[in-house]
Parts: C-alpha cells; sequence; structure tokens
C-alpha cells in the first residue's frame, strides 16, 4: 500500500425550479487503490439531461473500469444515447479521470470546461493530446501524481455562474483557478474545497442557478490514520491488551470518556487534566494527558460529532462551526473529517454506571449505535474505517 | 482548598456548566480567589445522584442551581 491515498468529493446544484439535476457524477474504486471517476453534463436540463448523463456517465465509468479502450466506449456512447427530438441529437459532455494506484492520472475530456490541477496550490498547466473520434475532438492526458495534487472538475454551469447577474461574462476558467488559488489551504479536504467553490458559484448565481452546476474534486493525500478509543472493555483484565494495542498504533489517537481516559492516565502514568471552561455549553470540556492528541467526554461528544457528520454529507450548514470552533466535538470532527485517511475505532463495551440511570437520554444501546452510524458517515466520506469490539 | 466539579456525562446533563459557572462568581464574590483552586474533573464516580463536586477529599453529590447557596455557604464558606 502506497504512503498516498486518494481522497474524492463531489456535490452538485440544480437549475433553479428544476427537480432534477442534468450533471451527474459516477464514482467506481477498484481495488485496492484505483478510481474511476466520471462527470457528464446532459445537453438540456431537467429529465432529459439527467437521463442523457446519468447513462453517460454509467457507461463510461462501467467500460474504463473494466479496460475498454476510449475509441469503443465513445462508440458504444453515440450508439446508445436516446436522440433529443427538438435537437435531432445525442449529447452529453463528459470528464473521466482515472486515478490509477495513487501514482497516475489518466483525463479523457469532452467538452467540458477543462479540469483544472493544482499543484502545490498553484495552477499546473499540464500536456493534453488532441485526438478526434466519431467528429468528437476529445484530449487526452496522462500525469505522474504528486502528494498535494487537486483535480477540480467544473460543469460549465460553473463557468457560466453569475452571467447577467453580477457578472456580464460569467465567471471564466482562469477566475476560478485564480479562487481556488486564494483559498487553497494544504488541509482543505476535497468535500470542503468542492463546498466553498459550489457556494461561491451559488452566491454568484444570486441562489437562482442559471444551469445545473457540479464540482467534483479529487485531492491526492498523504494517508493519515486516526486511531479513536472509546469505553473501558467489558473485561477489566483486558485494559492492558488493549492499551498495548492502542498505544501500539500509528498516528495520532483520541480518548473518549471519563472512565477511558483514567484507565490511559493511570497505563501511561501520566496525569489527566479536565479543562474547566466550556467552550460551547453544549458539549463537555475536553481533558488533556500527555501522549494522547486529544481527550474528551463519551457519549455526548460523539452524538455531537454524528450529528455534524450527517450535515457534513448533507446540507453542510455547521461546517464553519466545526472547522473553527475548540470544543471537543469540533475537535474530533477536524481530525476524523479532514485530517485521517484511515480511522481505527477502539470500542469498549463496558456497561457504563453513568449511562444506567433511567433519567437520562442515554445508554449503552445508543453509544453502541452512535458508532455505527458514525462509522457507516465516515465511509461515506470516503475513509477507511476498521472497528474493534473489547 | 482544591474544588473539582464533574464534567462527566451524567454531570453534564444534570447542569455542570450551570455549577461551574455559580462556583467561579460565588468564589469571586468571597474574594476567595488566592484561597479555592476551581478545576473540572471526568466522571467521579457517583454518577446517579447529579451534579457532583469534591471538595479537597469530601464528594458532595446532588449538587443544583436551587441547593448551590446552602453547599456553598456550608462546605466552602466555613471550612476555607
Amino acid at each position: 500500500m502506497s504512503d498516498l491515498c486518494t481522497e474524492i468529493g463531489y456535490k452538485s446544484l440544480n437549475k433553479f425550479g428544476e427537480q432534477l439535476c442534468g450533471d451527474m457524477v459516477e464514482v467506481i474504486k477498484q481495488e485496492p487503490d484505483s478510481y474511476v471517476v466520471v462527470l457528464a453534463d446532459g445537453l438540456g436540463s431537467g429529465v432529459k439531461a439527467n437521463i442523457l448523463s446519468t447513462l453517460t456517465s454509467k457507461i463510461i465509468s462501467t467500460m474504463v473500469a473494466n479496460g475498454m479502450r476510449l475509441e469503443e466506449c465513445v462508440h458504444t456512447l453515440a450508439d446508445t444515447l436516446p436522440v433529443c427530438d427538438v435537437r435531432k441529437i445525442a449529447y452529453s459532455t463528459f470528464t473521466v479521470i482515472k486515478i490509477t494506484e495513487n501514482q497516475e492520472a489518466e483525463i479523457i475530456q469532452y467538452d467540458n470546461p477543462r479540469v483544472i490541477l493544482l499543484r502545490d496550490g498553484k495552477n499546473f498547466v499540464y500536456p493534453e493530446k488532441e485526438e478526434i473520434f466519431d467528429e468528437k475532438k476529445i484530449y487526452k492526458s496522462k500525469i505522474a501524481l504528486k502528494k498535494d495534487d487537486i483535480f477540480v472538475m467544473i460543469s460549465d454551469g460553473a463557468v457560466h455562474a453569475g452571467v447577467g447577474k453580477s457578472l456580464n461574462y460569467g465567471w471564466e476558467r482562469k477566475n476560478i483557478i485564480e479562487y481556488l488559488e486564494g483559498i487553497y489551504k494544504k488541509e482543505l479536504s476535497a468535500k470542503g474545497i468542492t463546498n466553498i467553490l459550489l457556494d461561491e458559484c451559488n452566491g454568484l448565481y444570486a441562489g437562482e442557478p442559471g444551469d445545473d452546476t457540479t464540482v467534483c474534486t479529487i485531492r491526492i493525500r498523504q494517508r493519515k490514520p486516526v486511531n479513536l478509543l472509546i469505553g473501558p472493555p467489558k473485561n477489566p483484565e483486558d485494559d492492558k491488551a488493549l492499551m498495548n494495542e492502542f498505544f501500539a498504533k500509528p498516528g495520532k489517537r483520541i480518548v473518549c470518556g471519563g472512565t477511558t481516559s483514567k484507565i490511559v492516565s493511570k497505563y501511561l502514568d501520566k496525569e489527566l487534566v479536565t479543562e474547566i471552561n466550556y467552550v460551547n455549553p453544549e458539549i463537555p470540556p475536553t481533558g488533556s494527558i500527555e501522549g494522547v492528541d486529544l481527550v474528551t467526554e463519551g457519549v455526548i461528544t460523539i452524538s455531537k460529532v454524528l450529528e455534524y457528520a450527517k450535515d457534513f454529507l448533507a446540507d453542510n450548514v455547521y461546517y464553519s462551526t466545526w472547522t473553527k470552533s475548540s470544543d471537543g466535538a469540533s475537535r474530533i470532527s477536524r481530525l476524523l473529517f479532514e485530517e485521517a485517511t484511515d480511522i481505527d475505532f477502539y470500542i469498549g463495551r463496558a456497561m457504563n454506571s453513568a449511562h444506567q440511570n433511567p433519567d437520562l437520554p442515554i445508554n449503552f444501546n445508543i453509544k453502541m449505535q452512535l458508532i455505527d452510524e458514525l462509522a457507516t458517515c465516515l465511509t461515506d466520506m470516503g475513509k477507511t474505517i476498521h472497528l474493534k469490539y473489547y | 482548598m482544591d474544588i473539582n466539579v464533574c464534567v462527566g456525562s451524567s454531570c453534564h446533563l444534570k447542569g455542570s456548566y450551570k455549577i461551574i459557572n455559580l462556583m467561579k462568581e460565588a468564589i469571586e464574590k468571597n474574594q476567595l480567589s488566592d484561597k479555592v483552586n476551581v478545576s473540572a474533573a471526568f466522571c467521579l464516580g457517583q454518577c446517579t445522584t447529579g451534579v457532583t463536586v469534591k471538595i479537597d477529599d469530601e464528594i458532595v453529590c446532588g449538587v443544583s442551581e436551587e441547593n448551590f447557596n446552602e453547599i456553598f455557604a456550608e462546605k466552602v464558606l466555613k471550612k476555607v
């Protein structure tokens, strides 16, 4: 396994008033570490565009993933796509990026705005080879990947953002490049970049996009393992074995739960210091133990992290809260959602007397359920997750 | 004097935040800042009875906004 990994984040805005999006992103993962990502933009908008782009992205991603030649893919597409009654053509633009083992990117572009590559935060002009298939002009590139490379695929809705509203001629590709260079920070996730750029487009459209607008970001990054320990083991005799395993792993360490942090403090023979200041009255203060990156309370903090995780995958309204605040839940969120690529959960199954009080809205089952749901959300964010129970 | 207010899950839900603020105010009002050290603690192991406060070696359970002044007078002011 290489020490690099691929992180993908994408999102679309529908044309104002449309129920369906005419842009489609399709990601196929090929084990162990390769990806085919397709962004297709169907002609027109609404149902017709949606069908065209769905077919296009599915057909191309499946064929490329199976090693078929590009010519065959284009022929198949031309033969398969339904012809538009109004325009007498079958048409969907597409961009394909194939990432192989985190080492090489192959890009195939047909009529979408050109893929932007940021290398070390600056626009990188990559070589392109022009080819004609079926009267279609296609650009092909092969790029050897470097750590922190960022590919941004956009549909033409992004380039047109603001036409006739805040900007006369829309937002050109070069303006988008300048914008991306401006917001670039090494630690920004693929999803983070996607959201920031798409929000900007939405702003230029004054909240009423004139076209389906899609951003898909692919980020090549260093693998970052994070280990999270929550709950004491069911059998107290297993404390030592669990600690040995938890502290043997590379990467950052998060310890959740009062009793759990006491076990850690005892094992490391380092004092557990608890913060007294509440950053957010809803979330218990954090603690610290030398040798551990973050110490927090357990179930209340994790339930907040889950709330942030679900929101991050959906409406993303809390993004500016958890990326900035220093309460325990926000700090865990940053470590898990942004920094980590591989997350190992060490879950102790001891019953906690604190949670057995019928007056309290927390219990053992809720804790297990929270962790399961959080693991699912993190998998959806593209993280590699392992759960271990003790 | 060392005072630890529990901020574990259970106590947190029963109002640790308010008790910590009341404690800080009371200590300032009585000008005890140089005699009393207030800090937080994760679970003090008395979870089922409300906010737990450890005053030196004594554990006081079930502290609430209602009984705070009484407990503060009894356990802190008298002893400090």
